[in-house]
């Protein structure tokens, strides 16, 4: 309960504001042609990004957990990896190839490619946890491959689609950096340009009320289309490995499929890189050079926020993860919806309404560390609760019993029992978190004190003057991290122990 | 009659170990054939290469006397099959209620009108009250028996059940069961179901086909194969069993429970004497001298005697263990009594085996 109240502290104070200094803006805002274009624009990147995120995802996922696809391994890690890959790192890569990739198509495509892997993690969790039997059961009765999928693989997966749609959906909505990067205008660059016209925190405020709202309505929206249906498994079934669909002669296909996810999702980042880092050898090297003093600085300050807010992350969701898999109902609900409004707010209204906060009320938090800290790991909590919530839901609940039989309190059955069991599901979640954390920059840009830089942060100010020989560097240190990240995500997401090896 | 379900050699390895050596299986139509196996034997295996769920290495699988799998030439795919299945614990589609589980496999017009759906149900015996239920909902007796309605809804003309009552307890076991045989015998689908539990193969079945190590090791009707099983493990594997070492004279056989005749042929020998621990009867005796009552027949003097170790009362029956007076104290045997007063600890009994008895060759 605490918990959730401190997560939704920047969403308080926003409220709080936009009241104080009135509405009239958010409904200028959706009375002018301008900014309601904008909305549009808002929902059109969303409503067009979303499905092919699903489609993406689910089907990368069905081909690595279920077929014979040849180096399903490498190829999972390959596609968890955009995910973990910073967005404004891909945003400027995406935005350097020019042309057609710029406005509609480029942010649209930008956020298909990068946010799929969430209903990829997702639906693999998912289709690991099926009874086998149901799949037979239904070729028994007659059905085809194909047919089986629609009708019995496919329904089961709505919860995990579903959810990985949201947090998707959100994102998309308050996305910024990566829509600067290629010109594309929306609702929530509309908000940023308004606060730093007036520099009047309430009009931004006002405006962040519409995103709250349609946030609102998604959560709403989400929860009705996944309905009262219980998805866990009615009966434990066999503890079976699942048959793979054998591809046969569809195998090129597949592997076409799967190489071209993978080449746009993070063959164009990493290309571009590489192509940055060659030039950065003869073009940038007097530039260059003389960054690479502040490397080192930039990556310490980088890992020291991201580790801090991701264990913070951690201590948030822990509850609400349990909370939610364990005591459903519709208290737990509200609490785990709860922290989904946060990551409704645009990065900068959030960052805005704890700096406020912390000026007012705690000013030995205002221009620290700690505040910076506080903000991301309040950020990015929804994604490792849906992390959490992904391995904690597997643990049989009769561990927890024994253990309470045993003598051990709620507290040390947490300590000794499920999270020893859930740690890798528990590093998953923190690694994604972290990843996230290094790949933040509006939230970083206005928290951070003035006398410290971060990779995000330098590499921004290089590339913003399109010196990107000079903003390679700090990129390839947050690609490497986010591809070690993206290893620990691949290989733990939702895992428990002991089941690690079915 | 013509065999339903025809198997024929069937090999299926894992590595080097084969999980089905040869297995030769028919089963008349309208039947039902129960596989008893223990735990790896091979019985699911078999089962999931009847389904096509995966393919045999070699050998042949006919149904209806259509060939549906013969190994490196034919692999019909599941769903071509028409061979109904009830998995483990039902594997109801947790996302569709029990009438839309059962109606599945339906044609889309049959499947709305929702005739068959009904039908099905109450062959199971469950009335239309638990159409719109969800799987969640239901007991675990209720799954399996609208597993079993789903897989019978088309009409397959063979069904295959996969340790269909499993994890369910005693009493519901047993009205499941009859529902389910109720239900199969009225729509008069062949069965092969598999399952672990011997009381179950015995009193399902109409024949019960042994699997041990890949093999069929016996088919028989269900009191045949308790009455006369081929070999001393597989008597042990059925059912409680002793096992004497003894010599065989023809029609008769002495060990430590005395002269006893054996059923079937002549043998002469070392033997190895199987009995049922229901085929010995006690006596209670005082003093080397039997005390009977006055309407039992007289105990034979060369009776064997034994002094009771044990006795575990379980409801119906008892089972008794001694230990054998004669050759110094030597052999230990069970007996099961229906006797409600049985022998307790240290009280001494008189011995008679009814009927028959098995032998097999000497073991080592």
């Amino acid at each position: 309960m605490l918990v959730a109240l401190l997560v939704a502290l920047p969403v308080i104070i926003t409220v709080v504001q936009a009241l104080h200094g009135g509405l009239s803006t958010a409904v200028d805002a959706l009375k002018d042609s301008s900014p309601r274009a904008l909305l549009v624009n808002s929902l059109l990147v969303t409503a067009v990004s979303a499905p092919v995120c699903c489609v993406l995802g689910v089907g990368t996922a069905y081909l690595v957990e279920r077929t014979t696809l040849p180096g399903r391994r490498i190829w999972t890690l390959l596609l968890v990896a955009p995910l973990t890959m910073p967005l404004f790192v891909t945003s400027y890569a995406w935005a350097t190839l020019g042309g057609a990739l710029q406005g509609f198509l480029g942010a649209a495509g930008i956020i298909a490619f990068s946010y799929y892997p969430v209903v990829f993690l997702l639906t693999i969790v998912s289709l690991r946890g099926m009874d086998p039997a149901l799949e037979e059961t239904g070729r028994s009765l007659g059905l085809s491959a194909r047919r089986t999928f629609w009708r019995v693989i496919l329904p089961q997966l709505r919860p995990a689609i579903l959810g990985g749609a949201l947090l998707v959906v959100l994102d998309t909505l308050v996305e910024f950096d990566a829509f600067v990067a290629l010109k594309f205008q929306t609702f929530t660059i509309h908000i940023y340009a308004q606060y730093q016209l007036s520099f009047s925190s309430s009009g931004a405020a006002a405006l962040s009320m519409i995103s709250l709202l349609l946030c609102v309505l998604l959560l709403f929206v989400e929860l009705r289309l996944r309905g009262g249906a219980n998805y866990t498994r009615v009966a434990h079934g066999a503890r079976r490995t699942q048959t793979r669909q054998r591809l046969g002669r569809a195998t090129p296909v597949a592997l076409a499929a799967t190489s071209l996810v993978v080449a746009v999702g993070l063959g164009i980042p990493v290309g571009v890189l590489v192509y940055w880092l060659t030039q950065s050898s003869h073009l940038g090297f007097v530039y260059a050079t003389d960054n690479l003093r502040y490397l080192w600085p930039a990556t310490m300050t980088s890992v020291g926020v991201a580790a801090a807010s991701a264990i913070l992350a951690l201590v948030f969701a822990v509850p609400i993860a349990i909370l939610a898999v364990r005591r459903r109902g519709p208290i737990s609900t509200v609490i785990e919806r709860v922290t989904y409004l946060s990551f409704a707010l645009p990065d900068l209204v959030a960052a805005i309404a704890l700096a406020y906060a912390a000026s007012h009320y705690a000013r030995f938090l205002y221009g620290s560390l700690t505040l910076l800290v506080l903000a991301d790991a309040i950020l990015f909590v929804p994604f490792a609760v849906v992390a959490m919530r992904a391995t904690i839901g597997q643990l049989e609940p009769a561990l927890e019993d024994a253990a309470r039989s045993l003598g051990a309190g709620g507290l040390r059955t947490l300590v000794r029992v499920v999270f020893p069991l859930s740690r890798p599901g528990l590093a998953a979640a923190g690694m994604l978190v972290f990843a996230f954390v290094l790949g933040d920059l509006s939230t970083t840009q206005i928290l951070l004190p003035p006398n410290l830089y971060t990779l995000g942060t330098a590499f921004a100010a290089n590339a913003s003057t399109v010196a990107f020989a000079a903003a390679a560097p700090f990129a390839v240190v947050l690609a490497l991290l986010s591809m070690a990240c993206a290893y620990v995500v691949m290989s733990r997401f939702g895992k428990v122990r002991g089941l690690a090896a079915r | 009659m013509v065999a339903e379900l025809a198997c024929e050699r069937v090999v299926k390895a894992y590595g080097p170990r084969p999980v089905l050596a040869g297995v030769d299986l028919n089963v008349a139509g309208g039947t039902l054939t129960a596989i008893l196996g223990a735990s790896g034997s091979g019985k699911t295996t078999l089962l999931r290469v009847i389904m096509g769920f995966i393919e045999a290495d070699a050998g042949s699988v006919a149904v209806g006397g259509k060939v549906i799998a013969a190994a490196g030439q034919v692999h019909l795919a599941p769903d071509k099959r028409a061979i109904g299945y009830v998995a483990q614990e039902g594997a109801l589609f947790p996302h569709l209620s029990a009438g839309d589980n059962v109606g599945f496999g339906l044609a889309r017009a049959e499947r709305k009108r929702g005739v068959r759906t009904t039908e099905v149900l109450e062959l199971v015996g469950l009335d239309d009250s638990y159409a719109p239920r969800r799987p969640h909902e239901l007991s675990g007796g209720e799954q399996r028996r609208v597993a079993l309605a789903r897989a019978l809804a088309p009409r397959p003309p063979l069904v295959l059940l996969d340790e269909p009552f499993s994890g369910l307890d005693a009493a519901l076991r047993g009205e499941t069961r009859a529902a389910v045989l109720h239900a199969l015998t009225q729509e008069g689908t062949t069965a092969l179901l598999v399952t672990h539990d011997q009381a179950e193969a015995l009193s399902m079945g109409t024949e019960v086909a042994v699997l041990r190590e890949g093999r069929l090791v016996q088919r028989a009707a269900p009191a045949r194969l308790y009455q006369a099983p081929v070999d001393a493990e597989l008597a042990q594997f059925v059912g409680d069993a002793i096992l004497l070492p003894g010599t065989a004279d023809g029609a008769h056989v002495s060990c430590a429970l005395g002269r006893l005749p054996i059923a079937g042929h002549q043998v002469h020998g070392d033997v190895q004497v199987m009995v049922r621990p229901e085929q010995i009867q006690l006596r209670r005796v005082d003093g080397g001298r039997a005390r009977h009552a006055t309407n039992d027949p007289p105990v034979d003097a060369r009776a064997p005697t034994a002094t009771v170790v044990d006795h575990t009362y379980q409801g119906p029956d008892t089972v008794i263990a001694l230990r054998l007076d004669r050759d110094g104290g030597g052999s230990a045997v069970r007996a099961r009594t229906l006797e409600r007063d049985a022998p307790g600890p240290g009280e001494r009994v008189a011995l008679e085996v009814l009927g028959e008895v098995i032998v097999y060759p000497p073991t080592g």
